[in-house]
């Protein structure tokens, strides 16, 4: 980016004098701050975190990699959590935020002690942290329309089903599905319901809402839900959509059984890859190894066709959801894309 | 004669706190069918009482405990149906000759908790509203630590007792009907459902009577979580896997279905039928604000709007006695 910093110089001496993966960061510590522990993803994310976080420890890249979990889903929680991290001596905090704005002040004090904060998924709005973004509106939201619009080419009636009300993830993955379905008039939005993310949530939301819906070609959603809404739709009696899947195991089992015995039966699936995580980790790293970061490092979202489906449900745990790590390598290479 | 009578029973029917959730119920049903053109009432019939059946199971313990007079609630279920639910998943592990262990399972861990509940409420004397709270947070944790998040499938003859239908209606929901009868009958014509209510309106007198006030307590409690252990199972059964947050909505519907049943929140008056009608009204008023396309803020408010409207209307008894 444009900004030319002390890091900067420092980044441009430290370069020429070694090689990448400098020996630099080997003492110093990365801690990861999350408030939820509860779901598959989150599961998953505390796992690529120890696995990657492990190894970085093991090869002397970093000094430590720890992480903690808050007791309760509250943001004051993680407030005081990030104060406790401060004072441990972290030298950089690995934010998965509970609330874009409640740990501004927390995090501005971590900042203001010298401290690289990272925020990923949970982002916050304090401008001194870095952030892992992921484009949700044109990555997700839009590429859903368009992946629905090649595989119903005489267009039909969609069903959108959204996540938490109120939540930046679901405005802004919703804007990219209003924006792109502007593009296909075939495509039309017949209903709109809220499944939270959660199957249980989505069955009983879709469930009440079918039996007014006329015939349904396709589900746009936001992940997580698409199971529970198979489930409606077959225990309604109702013709099975096209339902866009959000990377769950489940769902990907669901999708190969719907191959089986039917084999035309053709979806798309993505998400935000837990191991998200570990991408944050080693943006934290190459800050702290003096490397010129922009505030911003986008990220993609991972996503499984038809190709890939047997690789995926083959890696991935049950009930868990598809994952991939990152490596310094990839962050490395990130960083530079958007440094253009 | 039949009609005098009939006459009668219509009289003393504003009279029934329950029959409010029933009216409020039919009200929201009729305003769906009305966006609809009248498709799908069938559909929605069935949805409705799928739904509306889960909140019966847990509201019934419930009504139980909240009967047991002020300050008696349970605010351990939301993360006891989860316990039960990762349980029942994980004992039955996908096979169908496990179901039967699954469940007594599920009711084990719930009677369990219902144990602690009551232990902390009599040992330490600390009020339920604190103690099942608590008990709360380390149920959770432990759910959270025992099913990592995952969830577990229901073994198939589990699964497909949820789609079996009788008469168009789905068999588990005739199944909690005919619980919920039992349940009335336990609470008006037995021995220890007249003793919930006796030691709810006032527990010296009941005490006093020679009622076995702490026993009783103790198993309302018992029961109360074994329901929800219950549910667990079945809601892990019906939405096809557990899951943590399975239960977290009936924290407030279990309460919800009890209150706006017409059940008294200072305890020592219970009322059955009404639960049916709670959760059939809180039901069909998502279907109905679904159906008409409503936004979430505006859902909630009108949500939180009706549910105080309906309070109201049945609470008009209240003063009169």
């Amino acid at each position: 980016m444009n900004h030319l910093t002390a890091l900067l110089s420092a980044a441009v001496l430290s370069s020429c004098l070694v090689g990448p993966a400098l020996a630099d960061t080997s003492g110093k510590k990365i801690a990861l701050s999350n408030g939820y522990a509860g779901n598959s993803w989150r599961q998953s994310m505390l796992e690529s975190w120890k696995k990657i976080g492990d190894k970085a420890v093991a090869d002397k890249v970093i000094g430590a990699a720890d992480a903690f979990t808050t007791a309760a889903k509250e943001a004051p929680q993680q407030a005081a959590q990030i104060q406790n991290l401060i004072l441990q001596g972290y030298d950089a905090i690995v934010l998965n935020a509970l609330s874009p704005d409640a740990l501004n002040g927390s995090v501005k004090q971590a900042c203001d002690a010298g401290i690289i904060v990272v925020a990923f998924d949970g982002l916050v709005t304090e401008p001194c942290a870095y952030k892992v973004t992921v484009d949700l509106a044109e990555t997700y939201g839009a590429e859903q329309v368009r992946q629905m619009a090649k595989r119903l080419p005489n267009g039909g009636n969609i069903l959108y089903i959204r996540g938490v009300a109120g939540t930046s993830i679901d405005d802004d993955i919703t804007k990219g599905v209003l924006r792109e379905i502007e593009k296909h008039p075939n495509l039309k939005i017949v209903s709109t319901v809220h499944g939270d993310w959660d199957q249980t949530t989505a069955q009983k939301a879709v469930t009440g809402v079918l039996p007014s819906l006329p015939d349904i070609a396709g589900i746009i959603d936001q992940g997580g839900d698409g199971y529970g809404t198979a489930e409606a739709f077959r225990s309604a009696g109702r013709p099975l959509p096209i339902i866009m899947l959000g990377n769950r195991k489940d769902e990907l089992v669901w999708w190969k059984e719907q191959i089986k015995t039917n084999g035309n039966y053709d979806t798309w699936s993505a998400s935000e890859a837990p191991g998200m995580a570990t991408f944050a980790f080693w943006v934290a790293q190459q800050v702290l190894d003096g490397k010129d970061v922009p505030k911003e490092v986008p990220m993609d979202i991972l996503f499984v066709d038809k190709s890939s489906l047997d690789a995926q449900i083959a890696a991935t745990p049950d009930g868990g959801v598809a994952n991939v790590e990152y490596s310094q390598d990839d962050v490395v290479k990130a960083i530079a894309a958007a440094k253009k | 004669m039949n009609a005098l009578r009939m006459n009668a029973f219509v009289r003393t029917l504003p009279a029934r706190p329950w029959i409010w959730s029933f009216i409020g119920a039919a009200i929201v049903f009729l305003a769906s069918l009305l966006i609809t053109g009248g498709a799908g009432a069938g559909g929605i019939v069935v949805a409705a009482l799928s739904l509306a059946s889960f909140a019966v199971v847990v509201g019934m313990g419930q009504m139980f405990v909240m009967s047991l007079g002020p300050g008696n609630v349970d605010l351990s279920l939301p993360a006891n149906i989860g316990l039960a639910s990762a349980i029942a998943m994980k004992v039955m592990n996908g096979s169908d000759s496990m179901i039967a262990a699954g469940i007594v399972a599920a009711l084990a861990s719930g009677m369990l908790i219902g144990l602690i509940n009551y232990g902390l409420i009599r040992t330490l004397r600390i009020p339920p509203i604190i103690a099942t709270l608590s008990t709360s947070f380390i149920v959770q944790s432990i759910d959270i630590s025992y099913g990592r998040g995952l969830q577990v499938k229901p073994p198939p003859g589990f699964a497909g007792f949820t789609d079996l239908r009788l008469l168009g209606l789905p068999v588990f929901v005739l199944v909690i009907i005919v619980a919920s009868i039992i349940a009335a009958i336990v609470l008006g014509r037995t021995i220890f459902g007249r003793s919930v209510l006796a030691i709810g309106q006032n527990m010296r007198a009941a005490w006093l009577a020679g009622i076995k006030v702490q026993r009783i307590r103790a198993v309302t409690y018992v029961l109360c979580s074994a329901l929800g252990g219950l549910s667990g199972a079945l809601l892990a059964a019906y939405f096809r896997g557990s899951s943590t947050d399975i239960g977290n909505e009936y924290l407030l519907m279990s309460i919800a279905v009890v209150v706006i049943g017409g059940t008294s929140v200072a305890g020592g008056r219970a009322n059955l039928p009404g639960l049916w009608g709670a959760a059939l009204f809180l039901v069909l008023l998502q279907v109905m604000l679904n159906t008409f396309g409503a936004d979430a803020s505006v859902r909630l408010v009108t949500t939180g709007f009706v549910i105080i409207a309906v309070i109201t209307a049945a609470g008009g008894r209240v003063a009169e006695r």
